[in-house]
């Protein structure tokens, strides 16, 4: 197992270099840079200023020079600045967008997990039940409502219907200081895109959970664990359930990464700054260091993320051994 | 239990986490806006947004008000030739070939760290502008600038070499910095010694070191001593979510009665969009937003959405929303289409009912007929108003070969044995109204014959330069639609410096170059996109531009708009309007004319009825 990993984290850094090659020929591709933005709604912007400028940034050059000129500095830990915000990008990457994705898309996570597992598996053990149809008809419902009218009708009937209730958007109230109100006020900025971006997670999840439950719990072994005696929950949580996990395990962790790139739309409708909305900011703008930080640590995470979910693998699943 | 426990543990945190914010409570004010500044460093940025926002803890040695009105700000008075602190000189011809200019700041203008603001601000301001190794955005008016010298310890003389008839305007045209004409020496002083030290060990690194060091200073970002001009001081930046600031008490100008009558607090909130942004103005949360993140709106609409309370006002914006036609020659597309011809655009906005594309597309707009727009020195309100005409449209088509000889509604003709249909490529950016634009434009077009193909690119890629410059190469093949700022007839719109020439005649000696075309030859460099090259108007431009008398330089502008608008070298649509909304009561929050530049010229007048503030806008 200790050889599999190292061999699979060393294989990690060709790939990371070749992804690393592939989105900056890519960002240098696409028309526009950094000089464009600078000119746009300036009027007394000159064509000495534009060529100047392009000079100065090294913007003039071919993308490889201008592309080694990045890896080396970023060798040397320097991602370049955001020229959006003048601060470093790795910093305004790291500190200001991810940690705030990292709690949103962490506590949805949390979140979908708790109400899907449960939701699904009950679901299951209630086949063509009551319970079973009232499941199928809101998980359907949560599949078709888009996020972002989802979001944008709970902020209706929360922060414009019962004004006040909750807010409308952002991450927090500007002035608010001490600790249990900064975490009330924090919470309070949570809730709804938690509850929105969980509601079509939940939806999926629910109806996956629920198929993979139906078929594991008709396969030989838990009709063997009935019939040693033991009792239902036994069965159904210390077998079925343990094995109609696994395919949501592999679910979860490709969607993971996804998670941290993905949430573009909630962040927009809740004001919500985090990495999706850095990213396509970043690139509609041409803020080549933000995208590129942004998009190496989205590669990094799908690629860690893939072994983590064969690690996981391994784990719960006796029968799977590396070597 | 524990349920129960946790129910109150969120009920409490839930709780401790209400909190009042603006409104006339709390005598402060939550503005909500779409765009985030970049940095707030005072010679860098272009945005609109930074304009606003600078404007809240800065103001410059004059401003605009809501009249149009130039007034002195940190200045003690406009320097003019009556009160002898403008000096010009002229060469035999009468033609001004340079100017002095002397300012005295007021004794009681501070810096928001209670340091006197001074003649070496005003010098280190021009220094860091104009060292070449500093990014600085745009040089076109420090570039004028000669020399400037300390008299005093307040009063300061800028010699400019070339004449400025903008040299006592806003908006960077004074010479010094970009935003608010002086910047605190004693805080960007030693980040300017620093950088330059870095950049003299190691030159290679100069753009990292002025991204890194310059541009992310903590002045610059807000982490770290923000010192400003104005009426509010800097208190925190929490970059992507909001600003604050906080009233001065010792700032030089005030509103009638006390000053606890007047705002305390502004906090301007970054809320990217519409929709949710719309939502926080009815929920409360938000209680004005600044002229850009409405744009687009249906004024009626959010009227009857907002009700009483909120007044929903609508202004111009000083930006003209306009068709660019590829006329280079070398593009066999547009040639074909005969687009370089005045007749086929005169034929076009003909056949556009400008009425009523501005009303559906950009509500509050109103009709353009010029490069310039109402107030620009020079602005001609008599033009040909070019009105709906289909007839004069088919027929100036027909006059020039079009016909629909197989029926299929759309024009044809025969060039050298080849067919060619009349389909033109029409391009602008993703945004809402444009979109409908394109598709209004098709409808109209297709009643003339002509079949207009649209396509809608992000902003990013439609003003590259790789793609709007490259017209001779036809990399866009008819045209491209995107709003340019009016003349404004104040820096850092100089009249006449829009996209529309070709030779830059004032130079000695004058070279056939065309500098503002972009060709193969000059690197496709330049502004003038379409490729429109008239002697008449680059000669007009010239005369214009060395006139300093105000009447005499306004006929000559009158004549290039004459000519303009009979050329159509661009077909211009409408001057976009701007929307504010702000809550009742809230008074003073006046935006000025669009020769201001900025909405948020008088914050020190700002405040609420309710708590006793005087409406003097």
């Amino acid at each position: 197992m200790a050889t599999y990993l190292v061999r699979r984290v060393l294989q990690l850094i060709p790939t990371l270099f070749v992804i690393s090659l592939l989105l900056f020929g890519l960002l240098a591709m696409k028309p526009g840079d950094p000089i464009d933005e600078m000119r746009r709604g300036n009027p007394g912007f000159t064509q000495a200023d534009y060529d100047r400028l392009r000079e100065f940034y090294g913007l003039d050059k071919p993308w490889y020079v201008q592309y080694w000129r990045w890896l080396g500095r970023v060798v040397h830990g320097d991602f370049g600045t955001s020229r959006q915000f003048g601060r470093p990008a790795a910093e305004y990457v790291f500190k200001y967008r991810l940690p705030n994705t990292v709690l949103l898309s962490g506590l949805s996570l949390l979140l979908s997990f708790s109400v899907a597992v449960p939701a699904g598996v009950w679901s299951a053990l209630r086949q063509r039940g009551f319970v079973d149809y009232t499941i199928t008809v809101v998980s359907f419902v949560g599949v078709s409502i888009p996020i972002f009218w989802m979001g944008i009708m709970l902020i209706y009937i929360f922060a414009v219907q019962f004004r006040g209730f909750l807010p409308a958007g952002g991450l927090a109230t500007p002035g608010v200081t001490g600790t249990w109100p900064i975490l009330g006020d924090r919470l309070r900025h949570l809730l709804l895109p938690v509850l929105a971006l969980s509601s079509l997670q939940v939806a999926q999840w629910t109806r996956f959970m629920r198929s993979s439950m139906l078929e594991t719990i008709q396969l030989d072994f838990v009709v063997t664990a009935r019939s040693k005696g033991l009792s239902e929950r036994q069965v159904i949580f210390k077998h079925a359930l343990r094995n109609a996990i696994l395919p949501l395990i592999t679910l979860m962790g490709l969607n993971v990464p996804a998670l941290f790139s993905g949430a573009i739309l909630t962040e927009t409708v809740f004001n919500w700054p985090g990495m999706g909305r850095a990213i396509y900011d970043a690139i509609l703008v041409n803020d080549f260091n933000v995208a590129m930080v942004s998009l190496m640590f989205i590669s990094l995470l799908v690629l860690l993320f893939n072994l983590l979910t064969d690690i996981a693998y391994a784990l719960v699943d006796p029968r799977i051994r590396y070597g | 239990m524990r349920y129960r426990m946790s129910v109150v543990v969120l009920g409490i945190l839930l709780a401790a986490g209400l909190a009042v914010l603006g409104g006339p409570a709390s005598n402060n004010l939550v503005i909500g806006a779409s765009q985030e500044p970049s940095n707030l460093c005072p010679w860098e940025g272009a945005a609109d947004t930074k304009e606003n926002l600078m404007g809240i803890f800065n103001v410059g040695l004059t401003y605009i008000d809501s009249s149009g009105v130039l007034q002195p700000g940190l200045a003690t008075e406009i320097p003019t030739e009556s009160n002898g602190r403008l000096v010009v000189v002229r060469d035999a011809t009468g033609q001004v070939t340079r100017q002095q200019v002397v300012w005295t700041i007021r004794e009681d203008a501070y810096w928001s760290d209670g340091v006197p603001i001074t003649s070496d601000d005003a010098i280190f301001t021009f220094k860091v502008q104009n060292t070449q190794e500093m990014m600085v955005t745009t040089r076109a008016f420090s570039n004028l600038v000669e020399e400037i010298v300390k008299i005093d310890d307040k009063t300061f003389r800028i010699t400019y070499g070339t004449p400025n008839l903008f040299y006592s305007s806003v908006g960077g045209s004074i010479g010094l910095a970009r935003f608010y004409d002086i910047a605190p020496k004693h805080i960007w002083g030693p980040v300017y010694d620093q950088v330059m030290a870095q950049i003299a060990a190691k030159p290679e690194n100069a753009s990292t070191i002025i991204e890194g060091q310059f541009l992310g200073a903590p002045s610059s970002t807000g982490t770290g001593a923000v010192v400003g001009s104005g009426a509010f001081k800097f208190v925190e930046w929490q970059i992507n979510q909001f600003i604050r600031f906080a009233r001065r008490a010792d700032f030089f100008l005030a509103a009638p009665g006390p000053a606890s009558n007047y705002l305390q607090e502004i906090t301007v909130r970054y809320i990217v969009a519409q929709p949710t942004l719309l939502s926080g103005i009815m929920a409360g949360e938000i209680e004005a937003c600044d002229d850009i993140s409405l744009a687009g709106m249906e004024p009626a609409v959010l009227r009857a959405q907002l009700g009483s309370q909120a007044v929903v006002e609508v202004t111009a914006s000083g930006f003209i929303e306009k068709l660019n036609f590829n006329l280079f020659p070398s593009c066999q597309v547009a040639a074909d289409l005969l687009l370089g011809d005045k007749r086929t655009r005169q034929a076009i906005i003909q056949a556009i009912d400008r009425d009523d594309l501005a009303r559906t597309v950009y509500p509050g707009a109103t009709v353009s007929n010029s490069f310039l727009v109402d107030g620009d020195i020079g602005f001609d309100a008599a033009l040909n108003p070019w009105p709906y005409n289909l007839a004069a449209a088919r027929t100036l088509l027909a006059d020039l070969g079009w016909a629909d000889s197989d029926g299929d509604g759309t024009l044809e003709r025969t060039v050298g044995g080849r067919a060619i249909e009349f389909r033109l490529h029409w391009v602008a950016t993703t945004a809402d109204f444009r979109i409908r634009t394109g598709e209004i434009l098709q409808e109209m077009l297709a009643d003339v014959g002509i079949k207009l193909e649209v396509e809608n690119l992000p902003g990013s890629v439609v003003f590259s330069s790789e793609y709007l410059n490259h017209g001779s190469e036809c990399t866009w093949r008819g045209i491209v639609e995107y709003a340019e700022a009016g003349g404004i007839g104040q820096a850092p719109a100089d009249p006449l410096s829009n996209e529309l020439w070709a030779n830059d005649l004032l130079e000695v000696p004058v070279d056939a170059e065309l500098e503002n075309t972009p060709l193969p030859e000059n690197s496709f460099g330049g502004t003038n996109i379409m490729g429109w090259v008239s002697a008449e108007f680059d000669q007009l431009r010239a005369d214009a531009l060395r006139e300093f008398d105000p009447d005499k330089r306004s006929a000559i502008v009158k004549l290039m708009q004459q000519l303009y608008n009979e050329e159509l070298p661009t077909v211009p649509l409408y001057d976009r309007s701007e929307i504010v909304v702000k809550m009742a009561g809230l008074v003073n929050y006046t935006k000025g004319t669009a020769a201001a530049r900025t909405q948020f010229w008088n914050t020190w007048e700002w405040g609420w009825a309710q708590n006793g503030a005087v409406a003097v806008r």
